[in-house]
């Protein structure tokens, strides 16, 4: 918000900001975030990201919450086939293969 | 069951080793992308038979399980088109910028469980799984095949059809969608929250 003319990717290291709506300072960081819980961010940036986030309780949180949804979705997992249903399966698409209309 | 006489000679053999090896992985990609069973072996039927199909032109170029991943998407698409599914729609970083200092507090309850532990909690479990299919499917499927399906951006790209930076912007957007879905539900059961911790200040609680 005070800088006039930030340079992309870059993180200004202002102790505090305020979150506001739309604010340039908030998207900047918020479109930093996977990126930093990704590890895929150069050193520098990342190192000024968490200087940031000390600092920040409000975005600490807001982190730790976008990591453990992450968490989450690696670690659901959708109810395997039974064996019966794996048949039942196979059997159908051997029914449905129709070889004139798949050549 | 007897191979009818209209199917070639090799298709039972080779359709069973394809089947075989990788039913597991289609059916798995196919429940995270439609949510459910029913449709789920719709799309395993499609992608197995577009798969027999195109057979013959699989080079071997990509691993079989990436180019099934890229039949299971297209049949996807194509499925999704039909069905009424989330509004398609363009997610912009601004919606997910916290507008009040309640909405940063809103966390999902993770303190001191496993992830395994948080999943047995039926309400949690289906809260993520309604978060995940809110999702316009071009990011669902970005969000499936990276953090659910476990590829690298570039073989989700090659999945996709698009770059890496396109993968991991859609990707971004995904994970901050559910992460907004799950904090407004409140997961405020949670016995060391309160529910006044938890809910979104614009829902007037």
């Amino acid at each position: 918000m005070s800088r006039k003319k930030p340079a992309p990717r870059e993180i200004s290291s202002t102790k505090s900001h305020r979150h506001e709506p739309g604010a340039r300072r908030c998207i900047d960081i918020l479109r930093q975030l996977s990126a930093y819980i990704d590890d895929e961010l150069p050193e520098d940036i990342c190192a000024e990201l968490r200087r940031h986030v000390g600092a920040c309780p409000n975005c600490e949180v807001f982190i730790a919450s976008l990591r453990d949804t992450v968490t989450l979705c690696r670690q659901h997992h959708p109810p395997p086939l039974s064996t019966y249903e794996r048949a039942r399966l196979r059997q159908g698409i051997l029914r449905a293969w129709k070889p004139e209309t798949h050549s | 069951m007897a191979r009818p006489a209209s199917r070639p000679p090799q298709f039972d053999d080779a359709f069973d080793k394809l089947y075989r090896d990788h039913i597991d992985l289609v059916y798995r990609y196919a429940h995270r992308l439609c949510g459910e069973a029913e449709s789920a072996k719709d799309l395993v039927q499609e992608t197995f038979l577009n798969a027999y199909r195109g057979l013959k032109h699989f080079r071997g170029d990509a691993r079989v399980s990436t180019w099934l991943y890229t039949i299971a998407s297209r049949a996807c698409l194509r499925m999704r088109r039909k069905r009424k599914g989330a509004p398609e729609r363009e997610l912009s970083l601004e919606e997910f910028v916290p507008t009040s200092e309640g909405e940063f507090r809103l966390q999902i309850p993770i303190e001191g469980q496993t992830p395994e532990q948080l999943l047995e909690n039926k309400e949690l479990r289906e809260a993520l799984e309604q978060a995940i299919n809110k999702l316009p499917k071009k990011y669902r499927m970005a969000l499936v095949l990276r953090d659910m399906e476990g590829l690298s951006a570039g073989e989700a790209g090659a999945v996709m059809g698009l770059s890496e930076r396109a993968v991991k912007s859609r990707l971004h957007r995904a994970r901050l969608f559910v992460r907004r879905e799950l904090s407004a539900r409140g997961m405020a059961e949670d016995a060391h929250h309160s529910q006044e911790d938890w809910r979104p200040k614009e829902t007037g609680a």
